[in-house]
């Protein structure tokens, strides 16, 4: 199967022997939800900023689309994009307006641009509240309009941190049923979550990362049938805890 | 072409209706606030016509003089009966200002020979400088020699000639020099003209400065807290491009907020001074002093104003990506608007050059100071001074780029804050540590 991104050892060390992320090593194959759940402080954003190129790793490599996140980020960026968590938006824009903003800066010609755009506009479903400036959405509304910027341009890699969070349950379940659907066409997702039940329906691994370790990896049912308890929830708190 | 996206993105931020609309409000009270003004001087010119005359004296002698007064055309006189010393009372309810009183004796001092004393009292009303500009008691004083002197002159024998001399016994012929260069015009004319058209150059610069590190504080700060930043930077576009989009468009906008205030300023101006300005005389007694700034010296005063901004953008840069919150980010203002305030200050009542070596040098070492006194050395040709002052502008602009640029391009730009939260180690300038709410 071919793998889009391929993390092998990255490490970010903030302080002389204080490691946010260490030696942490995973692959993302093309069209596959690879979400990784970990407590607050586990290193999950470091990991996915060092992805991002935002970060840059103290030790080991990234790989995107046979693009090293530390001698080609340009290139790398062309392959992906990020949804941060509680992101927001420019708010003195209208929702078409960041949609086209941010659809010039992926797009490689002015037909990528509209086809963007037209993506962007069907995935967020705020018909003529597009039109409005951003400053007047709802929390809701602007996570919508930022995950369907994260998406319109199908990058090979979207990497969304917690992406469904502040959103109502209507709206996050069609959230993930369109992660899913892009998925299934075969663009890949690395998401970084909280929420267990949305992990183990949305996803096909899970990576548990904890203290900086990636400390297990597997299919959500794989890793309930090997720890013997009923949910993904257990799952975590076991590894956690023995962690 | 991704650069154009940005800069168009950034400039239509910055140039929000709010700012535009700010800025044709500040023209247009710069220009009320110049007639306000100008109708406040004429006012005054107006007041100083009338004189309000309480002759307690009462004879002839007196009664001749205020005739005298009354019959010159730039006079008129106001005749009024005081019914006791107590101005206070006498003032509070009648609808004159000021008025002159001759007292009782007058006449008497006049005529043994002695200096004699008249009293002169005004109502202030206000401490607004246009309303207490009155001229009343030196019109007035110089009134009542007048008249003495026609009075006195018509009583004597004297012939024309000798009144005429007794009138102006000197005329003073007064020059000025400036540098290498002379011309003959007073030097309090020259220095009164030359503060009134350039008083504005230090508000203007100064308010520059406020307004460009307040511009591209926030926009650093907002993209920062909002995250903005992050969706962007991992984006296919350089650090650069987006560190550079930035600084460009403010420099714009802030070059457009100048131009409108130098606009506003300059019609005030006008509003005020206009009379004095459009003395084609006195323009030209200026160019022959160098007084006037020509299009290249614009272009040296223009390159200097231009270098406080880009320093200005490289440390506000800075100080916007150390904002925890959009409180702090506004916060990190404070030493700007402290390093402007100096020359600002200092420049509008001294000249640094020969203040005591401590205000002066401390002064200097702001590299503010050096465009706000740029338009002083061009004009008066200290090329040696403003060329230094440009020097050392530059080196600290590469200085402050280059810390800007090193921050916006590290990972810093996402992990360091000022203050260092609750971490009690850490300093002024502290790392992020990966904080569990931020992991």
């Amino acid at each position: 199967m071919e793998v889009v991104l391929d993390v092998k050892e990255l490490s970010k060390q903030y302080k002389k022997g204080v490691y946010a992320s260490e030696k942490v090593s995973f692959q993302v194959h093309k069209g596959e939800i690879f979400a990784l759940i970990g407590p607050n402080g586990a290193g999950k954003t470091t990991t996915i900023r060092m992805i991002s190129t935002l970060l840059k790793a103290t030790e080991g490599d990234a790989v995107v689309d046979g693009h090293s996140i530390l001698t080609e980020p340009e290139k790398v960026r062309e392959s992906i994009t990020y949804l941060p968590d509680e992101a927001g938006a420019y708010k003195t824009m209208r929702g078409i307006e960041y949609l086209k903003f941010m659809a010039s800066i992926y797009a490689k010609n002015k037909g990528d641009v509209e086809e963007f755009v037209q993506r962007g506009s069907e995935i967020c479903e705020l018909g003529d509240r597009l039109n409005d400036k951003i400053s007047n959405y709802s929390r809701g509304m602007q996570r919508r309009l930022l995950l369907a910027r994260a998406i319109m341009s199908k990058p090979s890699l979207a990497i969304l941190d917690e992406p469904t969070s502040g959103l109502d349950i209507i709206n996050a379940l069609e959230i993930r049923r369109i992660i899913k659907k892009l998925a299934a066409d075969g663009m890949s997702f690395l998401l970084s979550s909280h929420n267990m039940l949305e992990i183990e329906y949305v996803s096909d691994r899970v990576g548990i990362i904890s203290k900086g370790h990636l400390l297990e990896v597997g299919p959500a049912q794989e890793l309930v049938d090997k720890y013997g308890v009923k949910n993904l929830e257990e799952v975590f708190e076991k590894v956690v805890t023995v962690h | 072409m991704k650069f154009s996206i940005l800069l168009r993105k950034e400039l239509k931020e910055m140039l929000s209706p709010t700012t535009i609309i700010t800025m044709v409000l500040m023209i247009f009270v710069l220009i009320f606030a110049g007639k306000a003004m100008s109708k406040a001087v004429d006012d005054v010119k107006e007041d100083a016509k009338t004189i309000t005359i309480c002759d307690q004296d009462n004879t002839e002698f007196t009664q001749a003089m205020i005739n005298i007064i009354d019959g010159d055309e730039n006079t008129e006189v106001k005749r009024v009966e005081l019914k006791s010393d107590d101005f206070t009372a006498e003032l509070k309810d009648s609808d004159y200002k000021n008025v002159v009183v001759i007292p009782k004796g007058f006449t008497d001092q006049v005529m043994e020979h002695k200096t004699a004393t008249v009293k002169f009292a005004q109502r202030m009303t206000s401490i607004a400088t246009f309303s207490n500009i009155n001229q009343g008691s030196k019109a007035a004083l110089e009134v009542l020699q007048r008249g003495i002197k026609a009075t006195i002159y018509a009583q004597s024998e004297l012939d024309e000639a000798t009144r005429k001399q007794l009138d102006d016994p000197i005329k003073l012929e007064e020059y000025t020099v400036v540098s290498d260069k002379q011309d003959q015009i007073a030097s309090s004319t020259v220095s009164s003209i030359m503060s009134s058209q350039s008083m504005f150059i230090p508000i203007v610069m100064f308010l520059l400065i406020m307004y460009t590190s307040q511009m591209i504080m926030n926009a650093i700060s907002t993209e920062k807290l909002d995250k903005t930043l992050e969706t962007l930077l991992s984006s296919p576009v350089s650090r650069l491009s987006v560190i550079s989009a930035k600084m460009i468009s403010a420099a714009i906008v802030a070059a457009l907020q100048a131009a409108a205030y130098m606009f506003g300023m300059n019609k005030m101006m006008d509003g005020i001074y206009g009379e004095v300005a459009t003395d084609k005389n006195i323009e030209e007694t200026l160019k022959s002093l160098g007084l006037s700034m020509s299009v290249g010296d614009y272009i040296l005063v223009g390159l200097q104003m231009f270098m406080t901004i880009l320093i200005v953008l490289s440390v506000s840069i800075i100080l916007g990506a150390l904002a925890k919150d959009a409180k702090s980010a506004q916060t990190l203002q404070m030493p700007i608007m402290m390093l402007a305030m100096v020359p600002y200050f200092v420049t509008m009542f001294i000249d640094i050059k020969t203040a005591s070596p401590v205000i002066k040098y401390v002064t200097m070492l702001i590299p503010f100071t050096h465009s706000f006194i740029a338009n002083q050395n061009v004009m008066f040709g200290d090329f040696t001074t403003y060329f230094i002052g440009l020097a050392y502008q530059f080196v600290l602009l590469c200085l402050c780029m280059f810390l800007a640029l090193r921050l916006f391009m590290s990972d810093r730009i996402f992990t360091l804050t000022l203050g260092g939260g609750k971490k009690k180690s850490g300093g002024l300038f502290s790392k992020q540590k990966p904080s569990y709410d931020d992991e």
